[in-house]
């Protein structure tokens, strides 16, 4: 099954148990979970059911395009119901079913890990679904986000397409897979990975990085306090980015990650609880 | 007799909790049956990540009938002229819903009262579950909580069903929004639909049928001899953890094992890292040849069996990734100048009241260079003085960020992959090692100063900022970094004066609030309290051997345990009742403060002459022992002295009229005393 298969299959079954299938989030993200779609919907009491597919970038995984599963920007389908449905992990098990996973003849375990985003002030408990080892999905029944204590909760569920696909075409390696209608996905990503594990770990010019997080940081604090949360939060994944890719630089030390966590959490904070504030009246 | 089946149904639960859950829902169920008065006999428990089962084979149907007397009014109100009953003695027998003649008298020092003897029939033991199971699900803690459902209970994970069964009979209760039903849920990929459950004959029955071995010891057999059969193989043999078994057994409800192959071309790789990246990233277990060299095969368990293969070559891609990401770490880290890492190390936070590691370093430095002159070891100063700067680089690479347990041992590797010398990189290598006392020895002299020095440097900053610690409470592991401290100590049998680190370790913490005096005060009883853990808790010696052998002003640890060693066997010979009366009676005299100094022409009594000439061969001799920690032989030696001793008791005054006389005499008392006490403290031998 392609990657475009992988996609079209979980849309159509998302959609049947009731999501809105949204486009993914036109800016810098390191996980769906920082898009606006789930970030800001899990706050407050309003139901919400959405599905996505959402690109993702993380500097430090870049591998020069020589590992066979690890790659600094690689394709998450994200899930969030709000409320947790009773029977979370059988609509996830289905979900495998309706992709074709005969789930009778393969190890699938929920193995413990607790989520937690120290930059967006959010945490949940759940498990990585290993399937025959390999990490194909994330689970979570989110707790908390921007630092409030939710309820409801939101089940998060967060597949790893390149894994899944990998998994479900029995190939060695992502870059064997194919996207679709015969374009591999080497063709489309190879050089990408390539070019840009270059760029976050040698080339980044490191004082640009941290002049630019600085007008970021200032600009979300600036929008915070005119009560425009959203532009806001854009500034705030920008900042988040900048970050990552400083760190993928070995820019940035142990203490000053904490202070650079501390700061983004803060302004995550600030933005939930004037989103909050605005549409819980 | 009836019998009782709970099982409640969850979501994985993290194997950590599941112990502690099963024991507490033991535990508060047993209680709250005995103070509702329920009787019962045996009980079983069993648990996996999917469910927690409670079995009582035996309870009786209803709680004990209860039979007691309730005092009543005095008679001398409950009845008015007309002896008719007053309004106390009406509302006495609405209350306890008797009627007169149930009444009866009974006289007590204050005068007659009325009673009534009355028998409440014991509850129904299904109601009584069906009260107290709710509770107890709510009195439950954990590790972590979570919420998820509109009840807002906060529990380890979802409750996916309540199984409570009385004789074949459904309880019905309702905790976090679940109901209790009929029915169970099999294995999570084997079993499709509900199983409906209605004795303990078909729960196990029916539980094995859909793939669920609800023992633990079935499962952990199961496990154990299937990675036999795959020792066997390979003439090989595993290597893991406990708590990897742990996890296997309550992870798997139907744990089946399977091995498979990786690249030769990975074993390049440092054994280190390729069993920490197996182990930690993907719980797979590594196999040795009977040489231990590491083999290109890993074991795993599955939760399904694996007649398609699926399991296995799924996992033989998965290592493939995962080894080409430790080699990705590996050949990264090594690129850099790891020696010059070491300026980074600015940047490390140790501790935000204690500075940087870079500073930590350097302490450690210091600590290292007087350790080895104590301990005449100098020739180690240039290897060790290397390893205690760069011990820290390795915080900063790629790899120890991504494995936090791996810290020590890849600074090791790295120094070693840079030619450093052994004495150097193999001293970094562990040590982090001992975590504890009761653990494997270090089996690098140098590694073991390093460590001490290391955790010496953190007990003294966290105590010197007055850091409070308790057995339940430990945020930084000083308790267990001591005990480590004392166990290099103990291994390496290093006879030196803990004192003197001590107070040059504690020399770097000193601030306007805190006096050396205080820090070296406070890291002193802590040693002590730890040292008197060690002897009595970790070796079992007497505890009042141990006090006897603590009563000392030195924290020579290595001459400590020896002494309460030797005093043990000593304890246990006849002869030390002599020790004890001699101990005792020299403590009596000398109980007054003094200081005095023996002149020989003071002694003017025959036996008084004799003591302190037979003191002073006897002493000389009893030193050279003590120096080569022969106690026993040191107690023989004074026990050899005892008649002339006794006999200086009994015929000499010592608290005589004139001063200079008496004296004179304490001073010989004292002396004598200050020599047993150098062994122990033999007052505080109990007979």
């Amino acid at each position: 099954m392609s990657l475009q298969d992988i996609i079209l299959k979980l849309q159509e079954y998302w959609a049947n148990n009731g999501c809105y299938i949204a486009s993914g989030y036109d800016n810098e993200v390191g996980a769906g979970t920082m898009t606006p779609d789930t970030f800001f919907r899990v706050l407050g009491k309003h139901h919400w059911k959405v599905a996505y597919w959402q690109p993702s970038r993380r500097p430090d995984d870049g591998r020069y395009a020589q590992n066979p599963n690890r790659v600094q920007k690689h394709n998450q389908f994200q899930v969030i119901l709000k409320p947790v449905p009773p029977d979370g992990q059988n609509l996830y098990l289905k979900s495998l079913n309706y992709l074709g996973v005969d789930i009778h003849n393969h190890d699938i375990k929920f193995d413990e890990d607790n989520w937690a985003s120290p930059s967006l002030g959010a945490w949940g408990v759940g498990w990585q679904i290993m399937c025959d080892g390999l990490e194909i999905t994330q689970f979570t029944y989110f707790q908390q986000a921007g630092g409030i204590n939710l309820n409801p909760n939101s089940l998060e569920i967060t597949y790893g397409i390149e894994r899944l696909a990998a998994f479900l075409d029995v190939k060695d390696s992502i870059y064997d897979l194919e996207w679709g209608n015969n374009t591999s996905y080497s063709q489309l990503r190879f050089d990408e990975e390539r070019q840009f594990s270059i760029y976050n770990f040698e080339m980044a010019d490191i004082q640009m990085l941290r002049n630019l997080y600085n007008l970021y940081q200032k600009e979300a604090t600036r929008l915070v306090a005119a009560d425009l949360y959203l532009p806001a939060y854009d500034y705030v994944l920008k900042c988040s980015h900048t970050f990552n890719i400083l760190d993928a630089r070995k820019a940035i030390s142990v203490a000053e990650r904490n202070a650079y966590l501390a700061a983004m959490r803060t302004l995550a904070s600030q933005i939930a609880q004037k989103y909050l504030l605005a549409t819980e009246q | 007799m009836s019998d009782f089946l709970f099982e409640l149904g969850v979501e994985e639960v993290p194997v950590a909790e599941i112990k502690p859950i099963l024991n507490q829902l033991k535990s508060l169920l047993q209680l709250k049956l005995q103070e509702n008065q329920v009787k019962f006999g045996n009980v079983e428990t069993a648990a996996t990540n999917k469910r927690f089962m409670i079995y009582f084979g035996s309870i009786n149907e209803k709680a004990e009938d209860k039979e007691e007397q309730i005092k009543g009014p005095a008679k001398r109100i409950a009845y008015d002229e007309q002896n008719k009953p007053t309004l106390a003695l009406l509302k006495f027998l609405e209350f306890n819903q008797v009627q007169l003649p149930d009444i009866s008298e009974i006289d007590t020092p204050k005068g007659v009262y009325l009673v009534v003897d009355k028998k409440t029939e014991g509850r129904y033991t299904t109601d009584i579950l069906q009260e107290i199971i709710p509770i107890i699900l709510k009195e439950l803690t954990f590790g972590k909580n979570m919420a998820w459902n509109a009840s807002r209970v906060s529990f380890v994970r979802p409750i996916k069903n309540i199984l409570s069964i009385f004789d074949n009979n459904l309880i019905t209760v309702e905790f976090a929004g679940t109901h209790s039903t009929y029915f169970i849920y099999g294995h999570t990929l084997l079993s499709d639909t509900p199983i409906q459950v209605k004795s303990y004959r078909d729960y196990c029955e029916l539980l094995a049928k859909n793939f669920v071995i609800i023992r633990e010891e079935d499962r952990k057999q199961k496990i154990l001899d299937e990675i036999k059969e795959v020792e066997d193989e390979f003439n090989a043999h595993v290597r893991f953890e406990k708590e990897m078994l742990e996890d296997f057994i309550y992870n798997n409800e139907y744990p089946v094992i399977f091995h498979g192959q990786f690249d030769k071309k990975y074993l390049e790789l440092p054994t280190e890292i390729i069993t920490t990246f197996m182990i930690r990233e993907k719980k797979l277990i590594p196999i040795f040849n009977k040489e231990n060299q590491l083999l290109n095969i890993f074991v795993g368990v599955s939760n399904v069996p694996d007649e398609s293969q699926n399991v296995k070559k799924g996992n033989e891609r998965v290592i493939r990734a995962t080894f080409e990401d430790a080699k990705f770490f590996w050949d990264n880290d090594r690129r850099d100048d790891f020696i010059g890492l070491r300026e980074q190390l600015h940047n490390v936070t140790f501790h935000k009241d204690l500075g940087n590691f870079f500073e930590k370093t350097d302490r450690i430095a210091v600590l290292v260079d007087l350790l080895l002159k104590e301990n005449n070891q100098t020739s180690l100063a240039i290897p060790l003085r290397r390893a205690a700067f760069y011990c820290k680089n390795d915080l900063v690479t790629r790899m120890v960020r991504e494995f936090p347990s791996l810290q020590g041992i890849m600074g090791g590797l790295y120094l070693k992959s840079k030619d450093e010398p052994e004495n150097t990189w193999k001293s970094v290598y562990s040590h982090y090692e001992p975590k504890g006392f009761q653990v494997s020895p270090l089996d690098h002299l140098g590694a073991g100063f390093i460590s001490i020095a290391d955790k010496m440097d953190s007990i003294a900053g966290f105590l010197s900022r007055d850091i409070k610690i308790s057995s339940s409470k430990d945020p930084y592991g000083i308790r267990r970094d001591t005990n480590a401290i004392i166990k290099i100590i103990l291994d390496f049998k290093l006879d030196f004066n803990l004192d003197k680190i001590i107070t040059a370790s504690a020399s770097k913490f000193v601030t306007p609030g805190k006096t050396i005096e205080e820090i070296v005060k406070s890291i002193r009883e802590h040693f002590f309290g730890r040292m008197e853990n060690v002897l009595k808790d970790f070796l079992s010696y007497r505890y009042d051997v141990v006090n006897a052998v603590l009563n000392t002003k030195n924290l020579f640890i290595y001459r400590i345990a020896l002494k309460t060693h030797d005093l043990s066997k000593i304890v246990q010979a006849p002869s030390v009742s002599e020790l004890i009366a001699l101990h005792r009676r020299l403590k009596n005299i000398i109980k007054d403060p003094g200081e005095f100094t023996i002149s020989e022409d003071t002694f003017i009594q025959k036996e008084e002459k004799i003591l302190y000439d037979i003191f002073k061969e006897s002493r000389a001799k009893i030193e050279s022992l003590m120096l080569n920690h022969r106690y026993m032989e040191v107690c023989s030696k004074i026990l050899e002295m005892k008649p002339v001793i006794d006999n200086f008791f009994d015929k000499v005054m010592v608290m005589a009229e004139e001063q200079r006389l008496k004296e004179n005499r304490i001073a010989l008392v004292q002396q004598i005393d200050q020599l047993l006490s150098k062994i122990a403290d033999f007052s505080l031998i109990v007979e």
